[in-house]
């Protein structure tokens, strides 16, 4: 979405128009999901972490800087979100079948049947070993990898310095590489 | 490592976050350390992997718009329904207070407006006792 657009948009809602809320709400709802299940483990778990943090959001939203981009603050809510109802007993991080999860990519099918299967199976590896990694892992490696932040929002969002980012990342990146190592594969 | 680049440098060199100056003196540790050369070899591999990983929960997946919806624009509907009560409230009370009828004909209709009321507001308090209390008031269905 454009910044002037989604500033637009929040003025608007600012301004007690809860219509305007919609598009911002679908515009951040899949990769805002893609950090929930990477948090929660599973879709039922992250859709309510993510419908609240949206609703926290809005009923926030007087306090937010319209100087400021939209997406870290609302990925700060939405990872506090999902951490608040882990530690609370509301939830408890559960991977559900990896199968239901992992998209087929149209690309691996057009370099052939193996080739597909390979990708398939390194994908299917790889969320296996972000099961063993700690939630503090999973967290800036999906920001990172899956949403492409850059390392001054993941602080931002993270609620850390952003010299911290780099060795935070380094660390996931170990830990993941050992939880890969651990169930025999070299590197994915 | 045995170079000078420090773990943080690699991983700020992985992902594009270095200066042209710091990412030339990577590059130059880089052509000399093989050691350095696996290193960024395994973590480009596994960046790769990891960026080719992506969800597909739209099979079964619906927005949470409607709920969001429901929710934000909920405390709208209730002060307009407590703002219109308190209206007819006031409009009920000043109909009763100045209208002719004799003093015990509106204590009994007073009382039995009192009353119902209170046996109302006591059904809600329990109502909402009973549900802090209610262990699995968190379980969905």
């Amino acid at each position: 979405m454009q910044p002037e657009l989604e500033r637009e948009l929040i003025r608007k809602c600012k301004a007690g128009d809860a219509r305007f809320y919609e598009p911002l709400v679908r515009a951040y709802e899949p990769s805002g999901l893609r950090l929930a299940v990477a948090m929660m483990g599973n879709t039922e778990d992250a859709q309510d972490a993510l419908q609240d943090a949206f609703i926290k959001t809005y009923d926030t939203l007087q306090r937010f800087d319209l100087r400021r981009p939209f997406g870290p603050w609302f990925f700060q809510i939405l990872r506090n979100q999902c951490r608040d109802m882990l530690r609370s007993r509301k939830a408890k991080f559960r991977m559900e079948e990896v199968d239901e999860f992992i998209e087929e990519r149209p690309a691996d099918h057009e370099r052939g049947p193996e080739r597909a299967h390979q990708r398939s199976d390194a994908r299917t590896t790889l969320w296996k070993g972000l099961e063993r990694i700690g939630p503090e892992h999973r967290e800036i490696l999906v920001l990172k990898e899956l949403e492409g932040f850059r390392y001054g929002e993941i602080a931002q969002i993270l609620e850390i310095p952003e010299g911290t980012v780099a060795s935070r990342l380094y660390h996931a990146r170990n830990a993941l590489r050992e939880a890969l190592v651990g169930m025999n594969v070299e590197h994915p | 490592m045995n170079t000078r680049i420090t773990t943080d440098d690699l991983m700020r060199y992985l992902d594009g976050e270095l200066a042209p100056e710091e990412r030339a003196r990577v590059d130059t540790e880089l052509a000399t350390s093989t050691e350095l050369q696996r290193e960024v070899a395994i973590f480009r591999a596994l960046k790769s992997d990891f960026q080719e990983l992506s969800f597909h929960p739209a099979a079964r997946y619906t927005s949470v718009w409607d709920r969001v919806n429901a929710r934000v624009t909920r405390p709208i509907g209730w002060i307009l329904l407590v703002a219109g009560l308190a209206v007819w409230l006031s409009y009920g009370v000043y109909l009763f207070t100045t209208s002719p009828s004799d003093p015990w004909e509106k204590m009994a209709t007073g009382a039995i407006a009192i009353g119902i009321l209170i046996l109302f507001a006591s059904v809600i308090w329990e109502r909402y006792r009973e549900w802090l209390r209610d262990p699995y008031r968190d379980v969905h269905r």
